[in-house]
C-alpha cells in the first residue's frame, strides 16, 4: 500500500519529513513509529498505517512534499492480519531484493541535474552563499537561463539541508562534545521559530508592561478544600492558571479589546476568547497551545483543557490546528518562583498575562476602620499589552478587573 | 486628505511657507501675475503682494543674481527657472557662486535658497526644453537636489527645501504637473534624502525617480501579473542626499537592481548609484545591474521619437523581464 503524507492540520498543506525510521526492507508492524514530519508549527509522530515490509522511500528525508503525496510504498504480503482485497503479485522477499537495486525516483531526479558546465558563471550572491555553507555548486540545481544558479536555488537547497539537520541537532544537542571549551548548538526548529517569531514582535508592537499584586486568598481556600480530592478524581493537581484563565475570561466580556488581532491599521476584535497557554517543553522549547472558545467554559473545563493540552504539547503530540486562531495568551512562569516576567506579545495579539510565584507575604488590610497586618497568598501578574491597540489606562482597568474577580469571585461555587 | 494636482502642490507648498515665515519670497519669469507658463503659481501674486512674489526681466542671471544676494542677507528666496534647461545660462552663479559660499566662508555665509525648475521630456518641447538635467545638479558639491513623484511629495518636500539652511534644487517634472493625488490637509512637510519603497518586491529592485516613478510601478504591475516577478519600487525622491540605505536594504532582499532614469546615457544618476552598489554590495548581486536610460542623443521633438527615446513602461517591463528570467 502507499504511505501518504497524512493532513496535518485543516490550514497546512504541505510538511516535511524529518525522519524514517524504517529502511528498505525492513518488517513494519502495524501502528508501529514509522516516520516524523515537521511543519513550521509541529513535529509530529506517524505510525505506520498497516504492516509489512518497507518496499520503497519515495521521499527522503529533509524533503518538503504535499499532503497527499506518495510517501512510500509499503508491502502488506508478509503481515496476514492486514486484510486486503488487493491481489498480491508476487512474494515480497523477491519484491524488496528488486526495489533495493533500483534507485528511487526522488535521488535519480537530482542526481541527473548536469551542472558540469564549466562556462557556468556564478553570481557574486551565489559565491559568496556557496563559500560560506561549504557547498559544491555542481550540487545546486540551477532554475536560472542556461541553468545558471540562482540565489533562491542556493537559499532553498539550504533550507532543505537546515531542515534536515535540526531533527537530528534536536536529539544530540545536549549530548554533543565540547571542543576547545565550548559547543556548538544549532537552533532546531522549534528555536528557529522562537526566535523569528520573537524579533518580529518586538519590533511590531511597541511593549508596555503593566503590573498587579493579587490576593489569592479566595482561590487558596478552594484549592485546600478540594485540592486532594480533585487530585484523586482528575489525575493532576489543581493549580491556579485555570482560575486566572477563568478572571481573564470573565473581564475581556467587560474589556473586550485586549482580545484582538492587530491587522493593517485596524484592530479585529473577538467574541469568544480563544486562550493560548505558554507550555515549556522541559527546557527544549516553548509552544503555545490554544484552548478553543475558553470563554464559554468553567474553570473545571479549563482546568481540564489545560492539563489535556500541556501534556499532548510535552509527548510532541500537538497538531497545527492547536496552534489556530488564539486571541490572548497566559504565560506561567510561577512554579520556578518568579516574582515577575515581562512577556513578549504572541502576534499578532494585543496582549499576554504573566502570572508568576504565588507566596505568602504581610499585607496590610483595613477593617473597621483599623490597619491589621495579615499573612495573605499573593502574586505579582504582568500584562504586556501593544500600545499601537490600545493605551495604558484601558490595560490597566482590565488588570484592575481580573485583580477583583480573582480577589472576590464565589470560587467555591465554580468548582465541584 | 485633498486631491490636488502636482501643479496645483506647488502653489499649496509655496504659499504654506509663505504664510508661515515672512522672509520666504518668490520670483521668476511670469511667475507672479500670470501665476507661471506652466500654471504652477496661480494665485500666490493675489496672495503675498508684489513685494513678495516678483516677476522678473528674461534673465536667469539675474534672477539667481538676486535670489542669491537676498539669500545672503537674510531672506529666504524661492527662484524660478522656467526650464531647466536654462540653467546653463546660470550655471557659474549655481555652481560656483551658491553652491560654495558657505564653504568657502566657513560657515559665515549660508544661502537657504531654493531653485525650482520645471525638468523633463515628454511634452514635445524639443532638445533644449525637455532635458532632464538633475544628474547637472548631483555632480555639483554643495548642492541638495529634489525630484518629487507625486503631488503630496511635491507640497512636502517643497516645504523643507525651503525650511532648509542650504541651496536646493528642485526638479519638478512638467509632464507631471496634471497628474493628481492625495495630499494631507493642513501642514505637511517631508524630509530631504530619504527615499520611499512605493512598492514591495521580492525578486527585483527598480529605483526611480521624478517621472519614472508612475511607469516603474505600472511595469512592476505587468511583471507580477504576466510574469510572475515580483518587483519592489523605490522612489529616490532626492539625489543628493542620497538614501543609500533604503537601496542597499532592497538589493539585499532582492539582489537584483534596475536603475531607471530620464537623464542621457552618460553619466546620468543611475550610474552613480550603480557604481555605488556594485562597490558596496557586490556580493549581494544575483545580476548585473540594469541601468534603463533615455538615449545619449539631443531628445527629439517628434512624438514617436520622443516616446522612443524615454523609458516606457513597455522599455522597463521588457528590460526587467529579460534580466531576471
Amino acid at each position: 500500500m502507499d504511505v501518504l503524507m497524512p493532513q496535518l492540520g485543516e490550514t497546512v498543506a504541505e510538511g516535511t519529513l524529518s525522519i524514517w525510521h524504517k529502511k528498505v526492507g525492513e518488517k513494519v508492524e502495524a501502528n508501529e513509529l514509522l516516520f516524523e514530519i515537521s511543519t513550521d508549527k509541529v513535529e509530529m509522530e506517524v505510525p505506520a498505517p498497516a504492516g509489512g515490509v518497507m518496499k520503497e522511500i519515495l521521499v527522503k528525508e529533509g524533503e518538503t512534499v504535499e499532503v497527499g503525496a506518495i510517501l512510500a510504498i509499503l508491502d502488506e504480503g508478509t503481515d496476514g492480519s492486514v486484510g486486503t482485497t488487493e491481489p498480491k503479485p508476487a512474494p515480497s522477499l523477491e519484491n524488496n531484493s528488486q526495489h533495493l537495486t533500483h534507485s528511487p525516483p526522488a535521488v535519480s531526479a537530482t542526481a541527473v541535474t548536469p551542472n558540469q558546465d564549466p562556462k557556468r558563471r556564478l553570481s557574486p550572491v551565489v559565491r559568496k552563499l556557496v563559500a560560506e555553507h561549504n557547498l559544491n555548486p555542481d550540487n545546486i540545481g540551477g532554475s536560472g537561463r542556461d541553468g545558471r544558479i540562482t540565489k533562491s536555488d542556493v537559499l532553498a537547497l539550504l533550507q532543505q539541508k537546515l531542515s534536515a539537520s535540526t531533527d537530528q541537532a534536536f536529539v544530540s544537542s545536549t549530548g554533543s562534545p565540547s571542543v576547545d571549551g565550548k559547543k556548538v548548538i544549532a537552533f532546531n526548529r522549534i528555536r528557529r521559530v522562537t526566535a523569528e517569531h520573537m524579533v518580529r514582535s518586538k519590533s511590531t508592537s511597541p511593549h508596555v508592561h503593566q503590573g498587579v499584586e493579587v490576593d489569592f486568598s479566595r482561590v487558596d481556600r478552594v484549592r485546600s478544600d478540594k485540592g486532594v480530592a480533585w487530585k484523586a478524581r482528575e489525575g493532576f493537581s489543581l493549580n491556579y492558571l485555570p482560575f486566572v484563565a477563568r478572571a481573564v475570561c470573565d473581564a475581556i466580556v467587560e474589556f473586550p479589546l485586549v482580545n484582538a488581532h492587530v491587522e493593517e491599521n485596524s484592530l479585529v476584535v473577538y467574541d469568544q476568547v480563544n486562550l493560548a497557554i505558554a507550555v515549556d517543553l522541559n527546557f527544549e522549547g516553548l509552544v503555545a497551545p490554544v484552548i478553543q472558545n475558553a470563554s464559554s467554559m468553567t474553570a473545571v473545563e479549563i482546568a481540564r483543557s489545560i492539563a489535556v493540552l500541556a501534556a499532548r504539547a510535552r509527548a510532541n503530540q500537538l497538531t497545527p490546528d492547536d496552534h489556530l486562531g488564539a486571541t490572548y495568551t497566559i504565560s506561567n512562569n510561577g512554579s520556578f518562583g518568579t516574582l515577575f516576567t515581562t512577556p513578549i506579545i504572541n502576534q499578532p495579539q494585543v496582549a499576554i498575562l504573566s502570572t508568576d510565584s504565588i507566596t505568602k507575604r504581610p499585607v496590610v488590610v483595613e477593617h473597621d476602620g483599623e490597619d491589621y497586618l495579615v499573612i495573605r497568598p499573593v502574586g505579582i501578574m504582568t500584562q504586556a499589552f501593544d500600545h499601537r491597540a490600545i493605551d495604558g489606562a484601558y490595560s490597566a482597568a482590565f488588570l484592575r478587573k481580573v485583580k477583583e474577580i480573582i480577589e472576590t469571585k464565589n470560587w467555591e461555587a465554580a468548582l465541584p | 486628505m485633498a486631491e490636488l494636482t502636482y501643479r496645483e502642490a506647488v502653489a499649496d507648498g509655496i504659499a504654506q511657507e509663505m504664510e508661515r515665515d515672512e522672509t520666504v519670497v518668490f520670483l521668476g519669469e511670469d511667475i507672479a501675475k500670470a501665476g507661471g507658463v506652466f500654471k504652477a503659481t496661480v494665485g500666490l501674486y493675489d496672495k503675498f503682494g508684489p513685494d513678495r512674489v516678483r516677476d522678473t526681466p528674461i534673465s536667469e542671471q539675474a534672477i539667481l543674481g538676486a535670489a542669491m544676494g537676498a539669500a545672503m542677507t537674510g531672506l529666504r528666496p524661492v527662484a524660478e527657472i522656467m526650464f531647466s534647461d536654462f540653467l546653463a545660462v546660470c550655471w557659474d552663479i549655481v555652481a560656483n557662486q551658491i553652491a560654495k559660499s558657505r564653504y568657502m566662508t566657513d560657515g559665515q555665509v549660508s544661502m537657504p535658497l531654493v531653485i525650482r525648475t520645471a525638468n523633463g521630456g515628454g511634452a514635445r518641447f524639443g532638445a533644449q526644453h525637455s532635458q532632464s538635467v538633475e544628474n547637472w545638479s548631483m555632480m555639483i558639491p554643495g548642492l541638495k537636489v529634489v525630484a518629487p513623484s507625486t503631488p503630496a511629495d511635491v507640497k512636502g518636500l517643497l516645504a523643507a527645501a525651503i525650511r532648509d539652511p542650504d541651496p536646493v534644487m528642485f526638479f519638478e517634472q512638467k509632464s507631471l504637473y496634471p497628474s493628481k493625488g492625495d495630499v494631507p490637509e493642513g501642514e505637511h512637510i517631508e524630509e530631504i534624502g530619504v527615499a520611499k519603497v512605493v512598492r514591495e518586491g521580492s525578486d527585483v529592485t527598480i529605483v526611480a525617480l521624478a517621472a519614472m516613478v508612475p511607469r516603474a510601478l505600472e511595469a512592476a504591475d505587468r511583471l507580477y501579473s504576466e510574469a510572475g516577478i515580483s518587483a519592489g519600487v523605490v522612489d529616490l525622491r532626492s539625489l543628493v542626499p542620497l538614501d543609500t540605505k533604503t537601496i542597499f536594504e532592497q538589493v539585499e532582499k532582492t539582489s537584483r537592481l534596475v536603475t531607471v532614469e530620464e537623464n542621457p546615457r552618460l553619466c546620468g544618476w543611475g550610474a552613480e548609484i550603480s557604481s555605488i552598489v556594485a562597490e558596496e554590495r557586490f556580493w549581494d548581486l544575483d545580476m548585473p545591474i540594469i541601468r534603463i536610460t533615455t538615449p545619449h542623443i539631443p531628445l527629439p521633438s517628434a512624438d514617436e521619437l520622443e516616446d522612443l527615446a524615454l523609458p516606457s513602461v513597455e522599455r522597463i517591463f521588457k528590460t526587467v523581464r529579460q534580466g531576471v528570467d
